[in-house]
């Protein structure tokens, strides 16, 4: 079959060789890549800029993070509280059996002596802000408000007993102390939470490793569903939430996508090319889009040490994109007979070069925003291309070099399209369709709202969501991305400083606009506080009347306040360390390497995030830390940032393109695709669809395939009708990839689809005007 | 009910002597219950025990009502919301917190003979006749032992005198006497419990 002409086209053997000994190599490096399972994460963190610029703000970060990527609370409820509690005691015991839990907590068995020792040693640091001034300021009342207490048959049952706590200090330290959350446990110590009514039984369970780990989110999600199952069959319900779940559910979504969107446009892809070619052999250019796939994983997993599941849902569409390689040279088989692989290639190299180095200048554009995602997906994308180059140069063409015989009537139709726009613009000047388009353009872009929200980027649970929403309206615990980060120079400043900011976040609870938080200087009083308090004790020895006459010793009262006064003042880290402390634990951040002092103040059940702006004024050492709002700004400067970068690659494509086309043909080329996604972002308008991040994104790479197809209308290499057949092809192939995705549950994936969906529609019909002025002298 | 009734009897080994069933049944008939009460709060560190004295009202199904008179005033409301207490401005519910949260609950089941519940938190034990009955509570779980040792209960028609001793050795003694029986609230009563 190989004639000596045939020969002489082929590219150097020693290119196919080396692609052999590239793929090679290739292979194995994903396989050591994959050596320890897919390296596949779905951690959205990931793909956002760590907007935390210091240590200590990530170290908040990771704090504040922790509870939401590790927590697993679940609900219980049922008709008979005892069966809920029951339900929930063989729940949560198949969850602890399942090894895929740190801890299984479904009741208190509090250490009480460890709490009554804490309370006892630290009466005097551990007494609130109220009972402290009360104390001071009026001895007397403080001493009738212990009498009431110890008559009282329902206030009676204090830790510490009242032989080492005469004055009721560490009584009073004990009731004060705030309750954070819903939760209470019940007399046989089984966690509660009542609302509305009804009581739910709570397990509160937390994740050995992260909840972004790759297999861990899919089995918790099937421990759920089985506890769920399982209460469901005995008439109760269930509720549960963690950040886990949504891994699960995103995980689960972008991988059946991925593969349902990838395969259905394979197989459509390449049904359509049997059709058209009528031989099986055309199917081994399936082969590109492998080799293509597997060269942008290994890039990304190179560089970034794993990839993305959102990564891979757009590298699907990849297919679409590295399949147009072949197809440049195959459809020339319609007019190019006898068909030689090698011939085509050779008359269309210098394009699909041309086409290769636009695409790829387009993706790297984006792969210099400060967004991993966006820089993640442009890496892919162009490795993925060039090794789909690759293998369609130095390997397809001895594949497919077989006697090809196309069906002749798509060249027929393409014939027809051509003349009858000839005519089109012979009544209908190209200028006036111009002008068309802009105001159509103009109008639509005027209506294109930009939104970025990183709930885009998660598919939609609403289901899930759902139950978040109920969970934190019963036990109360809804933690916010908001915080308060405090710093200072020592603890007692901290403490002052947070105290300051807790008066103010009080009146928003008054309000209800926020339903608590959770401060260091709930827990601890200053050293100075403690100081204050050992010169008021004695007072109260003054007005201890009422205590004697119950039976209490002048003597014993003495001794207990000459052992109050001489104990030192305590630390704020002597306090963190006792068990009463555990919830408070994690606020503080320690002391830094400077010396000076951080802790956070945490909110819960935020309703309007813009009433903390301004809070903190005044407060030396506060910072609000709203992370949702500076990933807004973060968004909004990439939009531009992208927008920039696109400006430039579209620059350095003119450059390019001037090579083989000059000025005025490049210009012609450039013009296509870059009206194309003028048109596309129109229409989104049109439409009433925002334009995202991502959706910018997909109108660059709108640019950068439209150029293609002005590229290939632009050589007509086999003729304009051929070239024509050729770019259609190569659209719907790509469109099958794209377009699909516009049906994509993740809202950032599904705009970003429609983006280059209507985008390709667009370059296809305009890209016959970049060939125009060649036709005219040529005529 | 009937089912909970059911099960109750089966579980009940002496069925023909006074059970706890019976004692169930007994102690829900009065709708309302008023009486005076006692209470002696022996503490180790005291040489005497805190004494003081009050009235009660118990309401089926309501709460109760708990005014402490002398040697201080406060007035109480146990009902399933929680503890109130009576201030100037009216009711306020007081905060609980932590495991002694839901000692009410137990009180009221105490004096309601609400063995059913208390069942799930002690294991009982009951001796005596429908006219001279007492019954012993010995906690179940870890936490309630931390707090009590045991609760002793004793009486007749009604529940007269219970005895809660604490596992730090402190204990209270609680009398119940002047025990009128009614069949419904006083208007005053009734208002203090709806609000």
């Amino acid at each position: 079959m190989t004639s000596p002409t045939d020969h002489a086209l082929r590219l150097p053997a020693w290119l196919s060789s080396l692609f052999f000994l590239a793929l090679l190599g290739l292979v194995a490096l994903t396989a050591w890549q994959w050596r320890n399972g897919p390296p596949i994460s779905a951690n959205l963190l990931q793909l956002l800029p760590s907007g935390a610029p210091g240590e200590l703000e990530q170290l908040a970060e990771q704090r504040v993070q922790a509870p939401l990527n590790r927590d697993l609370m679940l609900l219980v409820q049922h008709e008979d509280e005892d069966t809920a509690v029951a339900l929930a005691q063989e729940v949560a015991g198949n969850l602890k059996a399942s090894g895929l839990f740190a801890q299984v907590r479904r009741s208190v068995q509090a250490d009480l002596p460890a709490m009554r020792q804490q309370l006892l040693d630290q009466r005097l640091v551990l007494l609130d802000r109220a009972s402290r001034e009360a104390l001071i300021a009026s001895p007397e009342d403080f001493i009738q408000q212990r009498l009431q207490r110890l008559f009282s048959p329902f206030e009676s049952t204090s830790l510490v007993p009242v032989e080492e706590d005469w004055f009721g200090l560490a009584d009073l330290a004990q009731r004060r102390l705030p309750h954070p959350g819903n939760i209470h446990p019940r007399l046989d110590g089984a966690l509660l939470a009542e609302h509305d009514g009804q009581r739910w039984a709570v397990i509160h369970a937390q994740i050995h490793g992260d909840a972004f780990d790759d297999k861990l989110p899919l089995l918790i999600d099937d421990q759920v569903r089985a506890a769920r199952h399982r209460v469901e069959s005995q008439q109760g319900e269930l509720l549960a939430a963690g950040g886990v779940l949504h891994a699960a559910y995103g995980q689960r979504q972008a991988r059946e996508e991925a593969s349902l969107i990838g395969s259905v446009s394979l197989v459509a892809t390449l049904a359509l090319l049997h059709l058209l070619f009528r031989t099986s052999r055309v199917l081994l250019v399936a082969l590109p889009v492998l080799v293509g796939a597997l060269s942008g994983a290994a890039a990304c997993v190179a560089l970034f040490g794993q990839i993305h599941v959102l990564t891979l849902v757009l590298g699907a569409s990849l297919v679409g994109v590295s399949i147009d390689f072949p197809l440049h040279y195959l459809s020339k088989s319609w007019t190019l007979q006898p068909w030689q692989a090698f011939r085509a290639l050779r008359l269309t190299l210098p394009g699909l070069a041309l086409a290769l180095a636009t695409n790829v200048i387009g993706y790297l554009a984006m792969a210099f925003t400060p967004f991993p995602a966006l820089s993640q997906v442009a890496v892919f994308s162009a490795a993925g291309l060039l090794g789909a180059f690759a293998c369609a140069t130095c390997l397809l063409p001895s594949l497919v070099n077989v006697p090809l015989q196309p069906w002749a009537a798509p060249l027929s139709w393409a014939e027809r399209a051509l003349a009858l726009r000839q005519r089109l613009l012979g009544r209908l000047p190209s200028s006036w369709l111009l002008a068309g388009f802009v105001v159509f353009c103009l109008a639509g872009i005027s209506q294109v709202s930009f939104k970025d929200d990183l709930r885009q980027w998660v598919s939609r649970a609403p289901a899930l969501q759902q139950q978040a929403e109920r969970i934190g309206q019963i036990t109360g615990f809804e933690p916010t991305s908001q915080y308060f980060l405090v710093r200072a120079q020592t603890a007692d400043e901290l403490l002052e400083r947070q105290e300051a900011l807790g008066t103010r976040l009080d009146e928003l609870v008054a309000e209800q606009k926020l339903r608590g938080y959770l401060a260091l200087s709930q827990l601890a009083a200053t050293t100075v506080a403690q100081e204050s308090l050992h010169l008021a004790l004695p007072r109260l020895l003054e007005y201890s009347q009422p205590l004697l006459a119950l039976g209490m010793t002048a003597g014993a009262l003495e001794k207990e306040l000459a052992a109050l006064q001489a104990k030192p003042v305590t630390g704020l880290d002597q306090v963190l360390a006792g068990p009463i402390a555990e919830p408070w634990r994690p606020l503080w951040l320690s002391t830094r390497s400077d010396g000076t002092v951080a802790g956070l103040i945490s909110l819960q059940g935020l309703r309007d995030s813009s009433a903390l702006h301004g809070l903190a004024d005044g407060i030396a050492g506060v910072s609000l830390v709203d992370r949702p709002a500076e990933l807004n700004r973060l968004f909004a400067e990439t939009q531009r940032q992208a927008a920039l970068l696109k400006m430039f690659a579209a620059v350095v494509i003119l450059a390019l393109l001037c090579l083989p086309f000059g000025w005025s043909g490049a210009l012609r080329c450039l013009a296509v695709p870059l009206l194309a996604a003028l048109g596309s972002l129109a229409c989104l308008g049109w439409l009433g669809q925002p334009l995202t991040l991502f959706g910018l994104f997909g109108l660059l790479l709108v640019t950068a395939i439209g150029v293609d197809y002005a590229i290939l209308m632009r050589e007509r290499i086999g003729g304009a009708a051929v070239s024509l057949v050729g770019t259609l092809l190569a659209a719907v192939t790509t469109w099958l990839s794209f377009g699909l995705l516009a049906l994509s549950s993740t809202p950032a994936v599904s705009n970003f689809g429609l983006a280059v969906g209507i985008g390709l529609v667009f370059a296809f019909l305009l890209a016959p005007w970049a060939a125009k002025t060649t036709e005219e002298p040529a005529s | 009910m009937l089912v909970a009734l059911s099960l109750l009897l089966a579980l009940t080994t002496r069925a023909n002597a006074f059970d706890l069933v019976q004692l169930s049944l007994q102690l829900r008939e009065p709708t309302v219950v008023r009486g005076t009460f006692t209470q002696e709060k022996y503490l180790r560190a005291l040489p005497q025990p805190l004494v003081s004295v009050g009235t009660f009202v118990l309401a089926r199904d309501r709460g109760l009502l708990w005014f402490l008179q002398d040697p201080v005033q406060q007035d109480y409301r146990i009902s399933a919301a929680g503890i109130a207490r009576r201030t100037p401005n009216g009711w306020k519910q007081t905060s609980q917190q932590g495991p002694a949260a839901r000692q009410n609950e137990l009180f009221l089941a105490v004096l309601q003979g609400d063995t059913e519940a208390l069942q799930r938190d002690f294991e009982l034990q009951l001796t005596g006749t429908t006219q001279a009955w007492a019954l012993t509570l010995t906690p179940r779980s870890r936490l309630l032992a931390q707090i009590f040792s045991t609760i002793l209960i004793q009486g007749s028609a009604t529940a007269e005198r219970i005895e809660l001793v604490e596992a730090q050795g402190d204990s209270t003694l609680l009398t119940l006497t002047d025990i009128q029986i009614d069949d419904q609230l006083s208007p005053g009563e009734h208002h203090d419990l709806a609000d």
